[in-house]
């Protein structure tokens, strides 16, 4: 680098004044110019990153790194570097400029090394970072090998490759990236993919594609995303060499790093490219598994189809009702065109509009997700998506005329009630009269010891939710002209004086008096008893509902808790477990532990049971959650589409009759349709199922305060 | 008994409040104005409700009275009371009130923190009639032409006790606030702040990946007006990284892990 290089880079990141503060800045770069390119490159590169979080540390490092890096070798510099990090966020600045000071002292063998970084402690961090760079919504998990397969990103249970903890996170947070990197700039598109399967590629050719893919997405990463950019750099290579290599590898494959470039431009490389050595895979580099990018696209791709197809039957019903008849008669490729608009790239990831004859149309976030991930696969929507599907008629009939399955191995259940209900079917837009047969059951109870074991596991919760609603009930409210009270009442005092004056009565009512708010919440807990709740989901389900009913003890609220499964239109079930005038004792506590996955979630027809159940109550605020794990489906043709309508229609029904409605689920797919459901702010997604019993309880306590 | 007067001219908009149209919201304002119909704006917090309603008072030209609502808020407060001077009762107008006799813009802001008994007394105002009843006063106050009744409310609010009641929301024109499309939003950061384009760009970057946590462990992703909030301690010489941390990362949650990952999504985009 050449000296006014070097002082460009110093005004660029504005530590050219605080290094005047320790020495001649021309002597220092002078210094600097002496080291070999990559010494200069790694000192520039740190020192840019130390100044976007303190920039008077990143001239002092700039200082004295010269003098370091003559000192050490790459390995104990960059250690060096990450105690200098460490010190600076956990201790302060005095303290990581000792650190830097006292470089004679320092020696990789001698240091206290912090422990590894486990993925359980950043595995949260990781979800909601991830997340957070958009694209396709993907789940973090941990694994043996580092890859991602297009939904998943799997990770190493722990990084210990540096010697402190911070670099270690550092290094997880950017595999996670580069993974993520993979599915969001292309390395995965549909065409690629299925050219790697078909060319059966040899694992050489693959590492050679793994390697100009690396070079292909950090450059995207660069124009995206500049600090993770600086951090790739800083971080990525093993040792200098390793770092010469990639270099060289950057500047053959220079045609990569152009705007536009994809992934189809490495494929065709990688014949080129198998004559030079391969540099080692860079720190944050995974290893590449066509065979399960693949498999889980595939499934993918025919899922967002399907989904895709029956989202825009339904925006050009919409659109055909709005236009009149005649357009209805127009093929729906016509209609739609989906337009990426590539202006404002540096501000948007996808910036997707879908325009039906012409004119905008407003899509829901959950559409806008599902485009945005067939994107991903296809860089845009495939012709054979954009067409009309018709839904057969026939097929929808016999299918309906699936009468409830043998479910009847519940012979046990002792209690038998049978109500008819309607059910809404969207194809046709009327309900289908007395449809569905629900039966009512007593739940079955087993042995109590559960609930001691939950409230045992949950001591230290319980006491703080028992704490919160306590503080709930305490909420008071100052009660205007009252007979007798703490103070008195300024409006009514005045008031009086001034009826006095105008010889008309005295007024009594001259008070004010703090009273406990009357809550007056009637609240029906529909609990998912569905079979996918079998085994964690099923247990965090009774510990919420154990958890639950102590914290509702305090607050006095009225309560009922009923579970809800099936099977077929003529075999749909709810479980008593408590009834709003029960009290909750050993036998509610039995039936709690009793809650077993059953069949179907035939959701629809339970909402409108327990709601009426819940309209027959008296309170101001009635409430009916929702605890569950997944989409309306059942064995028939009650899934899809279907499902999700009718149990829209049916809390649309508990809308109209005043109760308010609430869902909790631990299915991360719930906001493809949930917010069509309920609504934008009527659910929650909960992402682990442990968190379960914790955050119901919350939940509850938001929702009624 | 002696009625003074309340001082409207202060509450006039003199210089002309920044804002940036989204759609047609300015043109329905106004003409539900000129047709004497109230209106109520729906909306996420920070996504320039009060500033839209400043706005429109400004090209109105009518003083704007503001009425924060909070859950001890009762009638007299709206409407007015009477108080206790030299031995003498005397009669103070509330906001509402004087905002009727003058011909005002009254704005409501979250209108359902409000107790709901209050938000009972502007039903009369809202309809044909345009009546405010001061029962104090025996009195049935006309409102004037020029007389405009706004309120707002977040409809994101996960809590049932605090909805606006149908006979409440069903007398007005609803407008429907979200935050800005990216360009916009940069546009407005950068006016608002006069900060480098590239920074507002950054910002509005890392606004639109909180937001996409939204219903993913934070309640409400950053909204523009905490994105104004960074840009103006970036444009004062804060560390960007520093500057979302304080301005939008501790301002939108207490989660660490959370804090966390909105530090690294910040860093990843400055």
């Amino acid at each position: 680098m050449r000296d006014a290089t070097i002082q460009d880079f110093l005004n660029f990141n504005l530590i050219h004044k605080d290094l005047e503060r320790y020495a001649q800045v021309d002597d220092v770069i002078s210094e600097i110019t002496a080291l070999d390119r990559e010494q200069q490159r790694l000192i520039c590169d740190w020192s840019e990153l130390i100044a976007c979080s303190n920039r008077e540390l990143a001239a002092y490092f700039f200082f004295m790194a010269p003098n370091a890096s003559r000192h050490m070798d790459h390995q104990n510099f960059i250690a060096w570097i990450d105690l200098t990090i460490t010190k600076f966020k956990k201790l302060g600045l005095d303290e990581a400029m000792v650190a830097l000071k006292d470089f004679c002292k320092f020696s990789l063998s001698s240091i206290e090394c912090y422990p590894s970084c486990q993925f359980d402690d950043v595995c949260r961090f990781l979800h909601y970072f991830v997340r957070g760079l958009g694209g396709r919504e993907m789940r973090v998990i941990s694994d043996q090998s580092t890859f991602t397969d297009t939904g998943t990103l799997f990770l190493p249970s722990s990084i210990d490759l540096f010697p402190f903890a911070e670099l270690n996170y550092t290094l997880y947070k950017l595999t996670a990236t580069h993974l993520w990197a993979q599915t969001r700039y292309g390395t995965w598109r549909y065409s690629v993919t299925k050219k790697l399967v078909e060319n059966c590629l040899t694992e050489e050719k693959l590492a050679v594609f793994n390697r100009l893919e690396c070079l292909r997405i950090d450059e995207s990463v660069r124009r995206d995303f500049p600090g993770l950019y600086r951090e790739f750099k800083a971080l990525g290579d093993k040792d200098l060499a390793a770092r010469e290599h990639w270099l060289q590898w950057r500047e053959r494959a220079g045609i990569l790093l152009e705007p536009g470039k994809t992934a189809e431009d490495s494929f065709f490389l990688i014949d080129d490219f198998m004559e030079f050595s391969l540099p080692p895979l860079k720190y944050y580099q995974g290893e590449m598994f066509v065979d399960k990018v693949y498999e889980v696209m595939r499934e993918r791709i025919d899922r967002e189809k399907t989904r895709f197809q029956s989202e825009w039957q339904t925006l050009r019903v919409h659109k055909d009702a709005a236009v009149g008849e005649e357009a209805r008669q127009d093929p729906l490729e016509e209609l739609i065109e989906v337009i990426k608009s590539d202006e404002n790239k540096e501000l948007s990831d996808l910036n997707i509009q879908i325009t039906m004859e012409g004119a905008v149309s407003n899509i829901s976030d959950s559409q806008q997700r599902l485009i945005s991930s067939i994107f991903q696969d296809f860089d845009g929507i495939p012709e054979e998506y954009i067409k009309s599907i018709e839904i057969s008629r026939s097929h929808q009939e016999e299918q309906s005329q699936i009468k409830s399955s043998n479910n009847s191995q519940d012979q046990d259940l002792n209690s038998h009630k049978l109500f008819k209900y309607h059910e809404w079917d969207f194809i046709q837009q009327r309900f289908r009269k007395d449809f569905c047969t629900l039966r009512e059951f007593l739940i079955i109870p087993d042995d109590e010891s559960f609930v001691h074991e939950t409230l045992k596991k949950y001591g230290g919760l319980l006491k703080s939710i028992r704490k919160t609603f306590a503080g709930v009930l305490g909420e008071t409210r100052l009660m205007r002209r009252q007979m007798d009270g703490d103070d008195i009442d300024l409006d009514a005092i005045i008031e009086t004086y001034a009826d006095a004056a105008h010889g008309l009565e005295n007024r009594e009512y001259i008070y004010t008096r703090y009273r406990n708010h009357n809550r007056n919440v009637a609240v029906m807990f529909m609990v998912d008893m569905s079979g996918s709740t079998l085994g964690w989901v099923n247990k965090a389900e009774r510990e919420s509902l154990v958890l639950l009913c102590e914290a509702l003890e305090i607050l006095g609220d009225r309560y009922a808790i009923f579970g809800f499964s099936g099977s077929g239109n003529n075999g749909c079930e709810v479980y008593r477990i408590k009834e709003f005038e029960q009290v909750y004792d050993q036998q509610v506590q039995r039936r709690i532990s009793g809650i077993r996955p059953k069949s179907y979630t035939r959701m629809g027809t339970a909402i409108r049971h327990l709601g009426h159940l819940l309209n027959l109550t008296h309170a101001r605020n009635k409430l009916l959650i929702t605890l569950s794990d997944g989409r309306p489906e059942d064995c028939d043709n009650y899934k899809g589409r279907y499902g999700i309508e009718d149990t829209r229609h049916a809390l649309m029904e508990m809308k109209q009759s005043g109760i308010h409605t609430f869902c909790i689920t631990i299915d991360n797919q719930a906001q493809d349709y949930l917010p069509h459901m309920y609504g934008e702010a009527n659910y929650t997604v909960i992402d682990e199922v442990q968190k379960l019993p914790q955050k119901v309880a919350d939940i509850y306590r938001r929702l009624t305060t | 008994m002696a009625k003074p007067e309340i001082q409207t001219k202060q509450s006039f908009i003199i210089e002309e409040p920044y804002y940036e149209s989204i759609a047609d919201e300015i043109a329905v304002f106004s003409s539900a104005y000129r047709n004497r119909l109230p209106v109520l704006l729906k909306g996420p917090t920070g996504c320039g409700k009060t500033r839209f309603i400043e706005h429109m008072a400004w090209r109105l030209k009518r003083p704007l009275v503001t009425v924060a609502c909070h859950d001890d808020l009762t009638t007299s407060d709206l409407v007015g009371r009477y108080l206790i001077k030299n031995g003498e009762t005397v009669w103070i107008d509330g906001p509402l009130t004087s905002a009727v006799r003058n011909g005002s813009i009254c704005y409501l802001d979250e209108i359902v923190e409000a107790r709901k008994d209050t938000s009972v007394v502007i039903h009369s105002l809202c309809d044909n009639r345009r009546l405010l009843p001061i029962e104090k006063l025996g009195e049935l106050l006309p409102a004037p032409a020029e007389f405009c009744l706004t309120i707002s409310y977040n409809p994101g609010y996960q809590s049932v006790l605090k909805d606006l009641k149908q006979s409440t929301r069903q007398r007005f024109i609803a407008l429907e606030f979200n935050y800005p499309n990216t360009n916009l939003e940069r546009i407005i950061i950068e006016k608002e702040t006069n900060c480098e384009i590239n920074t507002a760009c950054q910002l509005v970057k890392l606004g639109s990946m909180t937001r996409k946590l939204k219903g993913n462990g934070l309640e409400e992703g950053a909204s523009t007006r905490l994105l104004i909030n960074a840009a103006k301690l970036i444009s004062d010489g804060i560390l960007p990284v520093v500057a979302t941390d304080t301005a939008v990362a501790q301002a939108l949650t207490d989660d660490t892990e959370m804090l966390e990952a909105i530090h690294e999504l910040s860093r990843s985009v400055f």
